[in-house]
């Protein structure tokens, strides 16, 4: 017998209390890794997506609330390509529209001339040429999805294009993403003379000396617009900060409802239970050996539940990032990070939700405790 | 050459209940020696188990000072810390928990002590073989007869060499011959270890196995006298 033989018994003697609590606790949890995970896993994937396609920095509209609300006009591109340091200068024209008429898809329009086409790992066919206004490159996930092939067509933004190239990505981003010609897009999207973004391809060698002055360069030359690498340019997108924000603030709403829940339960237990509690004071327990041994039911309650809910909540970021409506934008992103959270969360959750019961059950006198049989 | 301290010592004990509606003992005043054999007798509600109670700690007196050898006992700790280590406590009602085996009911009144789980182990083993319930140490106590559950009870005050075992109407929930075994029990481990043994009973025949009866009546110690052992035995010739 060991300290935990008690709290473990006392469990498995309530074991529909005992397995609805830590049910409870579990999707608490699973919330918390899904909303959490799935916000900061679109914010990844918005942020490796635009890096992919090979640029160093990207200029786009400052504070912008949502990246496809973004606006920056074209023309600006002569004056950033004309800033030393600057290799090459591509705009991007992005929008989430639906492909088919089934799932969503980011569409994304690039110049003919953009430096990035060349980057692209092409697995089939070719990109669109001058010839080709309608012509799409697809990333490999969606042509699969949609069972398509070299040659079909897809409706996207309402307009039917060939798919004249197959592209193979690493990030979940581009491999549902749609590459289009530029001015064809805006046309459809009403939004001639604008884009989205550019990407800015620094010359080479890069040293991170050369990357700040460059940098500092462009937002000279790209007054009122924001100047910032791939990384940042997601983190300062004021969606992904509400979306960071009804995250973490529903997280722990569902956590605070583990507590409780737990509170409840432990309540329940120690009610039950204070005749045994009587016991233990009577065979020269302490109270705060007691209160520990409380405690330690809470903790277990809370533990597996939280193995149970990260589980839940993987599986569950996994379900949603395959949604047809993701778009490619959401991912199963499980990060040290947030597992460090789930942990804390879980190791707090048990403990203070059992501590008044704890100590309601150890206030008493012994001999009043075993009154209570 | 200094005195030995009373093992237990009452001075004035006054213990109400309900805001002083209730008065469950009026100033008693009494003390038990080291290796003393007492019995508390009285009627239902007279105050017995409350004094009980009380010199294990499991109570707080209202006003008055209780002792143990020689030592006012200041907070919750320091008496569990007496009770883990120098009074085994039996009660009527058996107290044990239910959802743990016989065996780990005695070990569970030496988690507070130092030692490791086999060794806890060992020794609950041997506690329920002096009782005479090896076969039975790995059942629940729900699968145990009355006599049993007592039987491992007092293994349980035993665990931890106690100076002072002290009981609880330790018959009152058994049949006769239950009782005769438990009290043979007690008395054997008095004479054998040299304990203190402290029985609250409202039954002649049980106290019969003390050799001072202290009898209280409505909180109020009326008597306290030396009986001549084997007075008024159980008798089992009752049964069967």
């Amino acid at each position: 017998m060991h300290l935990a033989t008690l709290p473990i018994r006392n469990l498995a003697g309530q074991p529909i209390r005992s397995a609805l609590t830590i049910l409870g606790v579990a999707v608490a949890i699973a919330g918390f890794i899904a909303l959490t995970g799935l916000t900061e896993g679109a914010q990844h994937s918005f942020a490796s997506g635009i890096d992919e396609p090979g640029g160093d920095l990207v200029a786009t509209q400052r504070n912008g609330y949502s990246l496809l609300s973004n606006s920056i006009p074209q023309s600006l591109e002569k004056e950033l390509s004309a800033v030393d340091g600057v290799d090459a200068v591509s705009g991007v024209l992005l929008n989430i529209t639906t492909a088919d008429d089934e799932a969503n898809v980011v569409i994304s329009g690039w110049p003919p001339d953009s430096f990035m086409w060349p980057n692209l790992h092409l697995v089939a066919g070719h990109v669109p040429g001058a010839s080709e206004p309608w012509g799409a490159v697809l990333g490999e996930t969606i042509v699969e999805a949609f069972g398509k092939k070299l040659g079909d067509t897809i409706e996207l933004q309402f307009q039917p294009y060939t798919i004249v190239g197959i592209a193979a990505f690493d990030t979940v981003l581009n491999q549902n993403i749609a590459i289009v010609p530029l001015a064809g897009l805006q046309e459809l999207l009403g939004r001639e003379g604008n884009v989205t973004l550019f990407q800015v391809r620094l010359k080479r060698p890069l040293d991170p000396d050369k990357v700040t002055a460059v940098r500092a360069r462009l937002a000279t030359a790209a007054d009122n617009f924001a100047v910032t690498t791939t990384s940042e340019f997601s983190g300062n997108l004021r969606f992904f900060r509400l979306m960071q924000a009804i995250a973490s603030t529903v997280s722990v709403i569902v956590l605070a409802t583990a507590v409780l829940g737990i509170a409840n339960t432990m309540l329940m237990a120690v009610n039950e239970r204070i005749f045994e509690l009587g016991i233990l004071a009577s065979i020269g327990w302490r109270p705060s050996r007691i209160l520990g041994l409380i405690l330690v039911e809470g903790l277990a309650i809370s533990a597996i539940g939280g193995i149970l809910g990260v589980g839940l909540g993987l599986l569950a970021m996994i379900v949603a990032s395959s949604s047809r409506l993701s778009a490619g934008l959401l991912e199963p992103y499980m990060t040290s990070g947030l597992g460090l959270q789930a942990l804390i969360a879980v190791f707090l959750a048990g403990p203070l939700g059992a501590l008044y019961p704890a100590w309601r059950g150890t206030r008493l006198l012994p001999a009043e405790a075993l009154r209570r049989n | 050459m200094a005195s030995m301290p009373h093992l237990l010592e009452l001075k004035e004990v006054r213990r109400e209940f309900d805001g002083g509606r209730i008065v469950a003992l009026q100033g008693v005043s009494l003390t038990i020696e080291a290796g003393e054999t007492v019995a508390i007798l009285g009627p239902s509600g007279s105050g017995k188990s409350t004094l009980l109670n009380l010199v294990s700690g499991l109570d707080q007196p209202s006003s008055g000072d209780v002792r143990f050898d020689g030592k006012r006992i200041e907070g919750r700790n320091a008496w569990a810390d007496i009770r883990a280590t120098r009074i085994g406590i039996i009660f009527q009602n058996f107290c044990l928990i239910p959802t743990l085996s016989a065996e780990e009911n005695v070990e569970l009144a030496m988690m507070t002590q130092r030692g490791g789980a086999i060794q806890r182990r060992k020794r609950a083993l041997a506690l329920l073989q002096h009782v005479g319930l090896t076969a039975r140490a790995e059942l629940r106590p729900s699968e145990l007869s009355g006599g049993e559950r007592q039987r491992v009870a007092i293994a349980r005050a035993l665990c931890n060499n106690p100076d002072i075992l002290i009981a609880d109407e330790p018959t009152g929930s058994l049949d006769r011959k239950g009782s005769v075994a438990i009290m043979e029990m007690l008395r054997e481990l008095h004479d054998r270890t040299g304990a203190t043994l402290l029985v609250v009973t409202h039954d002649p025949s049980v106290a019969s196995y003390c050799d001072r009866h202290i009898e209280i009546v409505d909180g109020r110690i009326t008597r306290d006298r030396a009986q001549r052992r084997g007075d008024a035995r159980l008798a089992t010739t009752s049964i069967g």
